[in-house]
């Protein structure tokens, strides 16, 4: 009775454990291993080569730009998504008649497919005929080369991102306006602080874990952006949009330099590593509280 | 007033990407294909559904759903022993507080930096290009989810039920299938869910492990609409439309859950 009791929850753990053991340690090791090594497939017929593959990376423009062009969406998009998110949240905060209608429609854009959403905006970015240009000329304006200009391109794939996902930090802010008492509030009338007054000194400070969630979770995944780059540019044009996972799919996948390619994915594990350690230490403290 | 009106502003500009798409996949090319910023069509057509019917599109929304209901039955049959085993046991070595770390982990770490061995694990199993190999790959997003979220549903299930079930004599299994899983069946449904849209919107595991146009899933498909000609936005608009009615349709019955899932994630 006793020994079954001490086994049957590693029963109930088993399969659990053998997929995450087979889908992702295994591979994750595999990724350290093969990172080490110049290959264009497994370990057969493979050379260890120590750390060339990062000395490779490091040497490249293309890892470099790739690298600069994913930091520079992911703080652009996380500081905006982040801000339109705060802006909804205080917007909707009131209650008025139709405002669970407007959250539910305000929902839509974040659970659609990444893909059904890229079809949309690449059509909006045509330049003879899309959307956006037809609004532009329109009024009087001259179109814009949303996806074609090497300047402008990243900048049109962060408004497609902003898009798409400020609902997701508008929810999660949401949420945290919704916890702070409102006694807080009344007690400040009382001693005639104003809005403003109100909005820096109280609702910001009792607010500031969420937004920091909130930038946390946008940045850890703007900083996965794979399928709409993918879809949209490419990565180009020439390598304007390229990012650290189309890095990583193109030298795996169409290159085959699998070395080079898990080296770059070690980069990508370690840097979401560091942010996962952040991320738990923001977790506990909350915790704590 | 202020307020009101800029709240249903922004959501109906927030709301015209979608009009546009649905507007678009009624209009005859002559329509799409030109400066005119008109969104209502003049000459409305079911043209571009007829054509993605005619060409067995049907056969892929299958895939999709195959691929979506295998993943929800793996990460539900294989997470709700685990959440329960992490719910109600004392498990050694602090091991839930290691196991949710890790769960953290997976959930941070980008999906294409596994691809690579994943591709070769899959190929290895002889599942590659199969509906079964995404499935298994799908797991790395959908289990540990499932595993984290079911895990709040039943620490909400009363054990004093169970104990009084126990007194009558039954065993494990009956306890768990006749008091747990249906106090549990809200969480379930919820869950399943949102496994079921994250493996029907999945794009990068769909492109990289199934090769067989015919095995695609509808965001793979997509991408090859899109890729091939720019210019096909009635077509695309109509396979987009139908890509995201079942998600748009489950989100408005599940609102409250999103909110759930969202608090979740914090805690």
């Amino acid at each position: 009775m006793t020994a079954s009791r001490r086994l049957l929850p590693w029963l109930l753990l088993t399969p659990a454990l053998l997929i995450f053991a087979g889908l992702t340690l295994y591979p994750l090791g595999r990724t350290l291993a093969l990172s080490l090594f110049a290959t264009d497939y497994g370990f057969e017929n493979a050379k260890f080569v120590g750390l060339e593959n990062f000395q490779e990376l490091w040497d490249s423009r293309f890892f470099r730009q790739a690298v600069t062009n994913t930091v520079v969406f992911t703080v652009v998009a996380t500081v905006l998504e982040v801000a339109a998110g705060l802006g909804l949240a205080l917007l909707l905060n009131r209650a008025f008649p139709g405002r669970t209608l407007v959250m539910t429609l305000l929902l839509a854009p974040f659970v659609l497919s990444t893909m059904v959403v890229t079809a949309i905006w690449r059509a909006w970015f045509h330049f003879d005929l899309g959307f956006l240009n037809n609004l532009l000329r329109a009024v009087g304006l001259p179109g814009v080369p949303w996806l074609f200009d090497p300047n402008l391109a990243l900048w049109s794939i962060v408004l497609v991102d902003l898009w798409q996902t400020a609902p997701f930090a508008f929810l999660i802010i949401f949420a945290g306006l919704r916890l702070i008492p409102q006694d807080v509030y009344e007690a400040a009338r009382v001693d005639g602080a104003g809005p403003w007054r109100r909005f820096r000194d109280m609702t910001l400070p009792l607010l500031a874990p969420y937004l920091f969630v909130a930038a946390l979770l946008r940045s850890v995944d703007s900083f996965k952006l794979f399928d709409k780059v993918y879809a949209m540019t490419g990565g180009g044009p020439g390598q304007a949009t390229e990012t650290v996972s189309m890095f990583v799919y193109r030298q795996g996948f169409r290159f085959f330099d699998i070395g080079l390619a898990s080296a770059a994915a070690v980069v990508m594990i370690v840097v979401a590593g560091l942010l996962a350690v952040v991320y738990a230490a923001s977790l506990l403290k909350g915790a704590g509280r | 007033m202020i307020r009101i009106v800029a709240a249903f502003a922004l959501c109906a500009l927030s709301l015209i990407p979608l009009l546009w798409m649905v507007a678009t996949s009624l209009k005859p090319p002559a329509e799409y294909v030109s400066t005119s910023i008109a969104l209502w069509p003049q000459d409305p057509t079911l043209a571009h559904y007829r054509v993605l019917l005619d060409s067995g599109m049907w056969r892929l929304g299958l895939n999709s759903v195959v691929v979506a209901l295998g993943t929800v039955a793996l990460s539900l049959l294989a997470g709700l022993p685990a959440a329960y085993a992490l719910a109600r046991f004392e498990l050694p070595k602090r091991f839930d507080v290691v196991f949710l770390g890790f769960v953290l982990v997976i959930k941070l770490a980008p999906p294409i930096a596994l691809a690579i061995p994943l591709y070769q694990v899959l190929r290895a199993l002889g599942l590659l290009d199969t509906h079964l190999g995404l499935i298994l790959a799908n797991q790395i997003l959908a289990l540990p989810f499932a595993i984290w979220m079911l895990l709040g549903f039943v620490r909400d299930v009363p054990y004093s039920f169970e104990e009084a079930a126990m007194l009558d004599g039954a065993g494990f299994v009956k306890r768990l299938l006749q008091i747990v899983v249906p106090l549990l069946m809200p969480g379930l449904v919820a869950t399943a869910v949102f496994v079921a849209i994250m493996s029907w919107n999945e794009f990068l595991f769909a492109l990289l492990f199934i090769q067989t146009p015919s095995k695609f899933t509808l965001p793979a498909f997509i991408a090859t609409l899109i890729n091939e000609d720019e210019t096909l936005w009635g077509r695309l608009s109509a396979m987009g439309l139908i890509a995201s009615l079942p998600v748009l349709l489950a989100v408005g019955l599940v609102r409250r859950g999103l909110t759930r899932e969202v608090s979740v994630d914090q805690h």
